[in-house]
């Protein structure tokens, strides 16, 4: 499932009693359009999990679809145990909800946003005040319409009342969209909090050290697809290997025989290829025939190696597909941490 | 901050809230323009009326009226129901229902605000009956303002009391709230479906403006008479409602089982579909 991603990999979702979010080939489609396809995912309870796509990729239509907002095409999505369309009223008590394109009551305060969102609630909100406070929303912001409200602040308002009830389960979507970086700080240190706790987070972004500091595994997903699940430091184990090679000839771009599937970036004399740990050496024996000055290899930053999965051509996409099959070296048996809640180090 | 919260109909309320001074403005522009209804009726006495050789206007003229029967614009229950039959009367309905119709849900899924209200532990069932209780309270308020109007003047104008019964004047505010739940009922459908305000605004409008055309047609075209009875103003008939002093029941039922049906649909409709923008 999720285009034949191998979840033996991953010894977490295997647990499924013991999971918080289970969606088994999940599909949405509008119309002609596919949202997400065949997407597999499984969060443990009290688990911090990224969900890593690029804007479009179909994040936010899975998110809705774990918050009962969307009916699966295709598929079966359980939340804490509960069809979240279904039995939508009983699982509802126990979800705090960010949604990705924040959209508030422009005439509205920010109190009686709250106080109406806690109404519908129908829960107390023991948190609100603690909430406000570690997230700067004074009295006074909270007094002024949210129509006078800045992005920030309205994001600061949607993290409140998503989690002023205290739910068990948060899902969040792009939560640090327009929030400064004093304020990310006490986001992060709030999510922290809620892993050792023990409550689940599914939190969605496109930034990967957003998740890398706060999840312990991720999902990512491209053009509405599960690209593989792995834990970050599975991640950063496979990361490809950036080699840089400089041309002594002064011939500038040339074929590189099989070193081209994985698209060269050329600088002048320069080229710099990213490639899949496992097939590192074999390459440099190969380009090392060529007329080359000097080489030099490293480990790829995580933000080049997440992009790289985004990317539909070369090393990329071989990675990608070979993720997809669960061959993804370096993603096999990536351990468990001791606390299943704890950020990543 | 950390207790219950207990308020009650957040929904009816929050739609009340934000429409507040939409409502106020139709409430007050629906009794001033029914008064002075009542002031130009006063002014015209029953010689003038009769006088002009109106006695026998052309049929299409019932339009006019509110009435499918015997009941002419040049009389005083003629006029009153002129009043009530009027396009500024019409406008004022259709603002009101196509506004708070597409408030009950498709301008929430337009602005991404059904996100934050439908994660909670809100039926979908619930959303709409409190979205349609806040229309429907709507409706009451117009027809009331529009209503009590009517009678102040039948009650202060001797001319008007001896013309028209007060219990009439109730009876075609009655029949007033059944033809706003008549339109109500199909907007609501529209925006339960729908995720544009302006398709449920103007959904309505078609209901109403088609309705009061296909009426007209059909009093002036002996061939277009059977069309009548797909118009919701074959049924509002306030003229006669203010000559004969009663309510005809028959009438209301069609409009209050077509908005009965409407709502049915609409509820079927949300449970069925999608909840974001």
């Amino acid at each position: 499932m999720g285009n034949a991603t191998d979840h033996t990999t991953d010894t977490t979702s295997s647990n499924v009693a013991g999971n918080a979010i289970d969606i088994v080939a999940l599909t949405k489609r509008y119309g002609r359009t596919v949202g997400v396809q065949d997407l597999d995912i499984s969060v443990a309870e009290g688990e911090v999990f990224g969900f890593l796509g690029p804007n479009g990729a179909g994040k936010t239509t899975t998110m809705r679809c774990i918050v009962g907002l969307l009916r699966p095409t295709d598929g079966s999505v359980r939340v804490l145990g509960r069809d979240p369309v279904a039995e939508h009223l009983s699982l509802a008590p126990y979800l705090g909800y960010l949604p990705g394109e924040l959209r508030l009551y422009p005439e509205l305060t920010g109190r009686e946003t709250l106080r109406l969102l806690a109404t519908l609630q129908g829960a107390a909100a023991p948190r609100q005040e603690e909430l406000c406070a570690r997230l700067n929303l004074t009295g006074a912001d909270l007094d002024r319409t949210v129509r006078e409200y800045s992005r920030g602040m309205k994001q600061k308002l949607g993290l409140v009342q998503a989690l002023q009830h205290e739910p068990e389960l948060v899902v969040l979507d792009e939560p640090t969209e327009g929030l400064d970086p004093l304020v990310q700080e006490t986001f992060y240190t709030l999510l922290t909090e809620l892993g050792r706790s023990g409550r689940t987070v599914l939190l969605s972004s496109h930034v990967l050290p957003e998740v890398q500091r706060t999840c312990r595994r991720v999902a990512i997903v491209r053009a509405g697809r599960l690209v593989t699940t792995a834990t970050v430091a599975a991640l950063r184990e496979a990361r490809a290997r950036k080699v840089r090679l400089t041309f002594a000839d002064g011939l500038g771009r040339r074929p590189l025989g099989a070193a081209d599937h994985w698209s060269p970036d050329w600088h002048g004399d320069q080229a710099v290829l990213m490639i899949p740990p496992d097939r590192t050496v074999a390459a440099l024996r190969e380009l090392l025939a060529l007329p080359v000055r000097d080489v030099t290899v490293e480990e790829a930053g995580l933000d080049e190696a997440f992009l790289d999965l985004y990317r539909g051509t070369g090393a990329g996409e071989e990675q990608a597909e070979q993720g997809a099959r669960g061959e993804w070296r370096g993603l096999e048996n990536p351990g468990e941490p001791e606390n299943p809640g704890e950020p990543a180090p | 901050m950390t207790r219950r919260p207990s308020s009650r109909f957040p929904l009816l309320r929050l739609a009340l809230h934000r429409r507040r001074r939409m409502i106020a403005a139709l409430t007050a522009g629906m009794a001033v323009f029914e008064a002075l209804i009542v002031v130009i009726t006063t002014t015209v006495s029953a010689e003038q009326i009769f006088g002009a050789g109106g006695r026998n206007p052309p049929g299409a003229f019932k339009a006019f009226s509110g009435s499918n029967g015997d009941v002419s614009i040049a009389s005083y229950p003629g006029l009153l129901g002129a009043g009530l039959t009027h396009p500024f009367w019409i406008a004022l309905q259709l603002t009101a229902i196509g506004s708070l119709a597409a408030a009950a849900v498709a301008a929430d899924v337009e602005a991404g605000t059904v996100e934050l209200l439908m994660v909670r532990p809100v039926s979908r069932a619930r959303l709409l009956a409190e979205r349609t209780g806040a229309l429907l309270l709507v409706s009451l308020l117009l027809n009331a303002a529009a209503t009590l109007a009517v009678a102040a003047g039948v009650a202060l104008s001797p001319d008007l009391h001896d013309a028209v019964p007060l219990g009439g004047v109730f009876a075609a505010g009655l029949l007033g709230f059944g033809f706003s739940l008549c339109l109500t009922g199909p907007a609501l459908a529209v925006s339960a479906a729908g995720r544009s305000r302006a398709h449920v605004v103007g959904a309505t409008i078609a209901f109403g403006a088609v309705g009061f055309a296909v009426n007209f047609v059909a009093l002036a075209w002996s061939k277009a008479a059977p069309l009548r009875f797909v118009s919701p103003f074959h049924y509002y008939t306030p003229g006669d409602a203010l000559a004969h002093g009663a309510v005809p029941w028959g009438q209301l039922a069609v409009l209050a089982g077509t908005g009965a049906a409407g709502i049915a649909l609409a509820f079927r409709l949300l449970a069925r579909r999608d909840l974001a923008p």
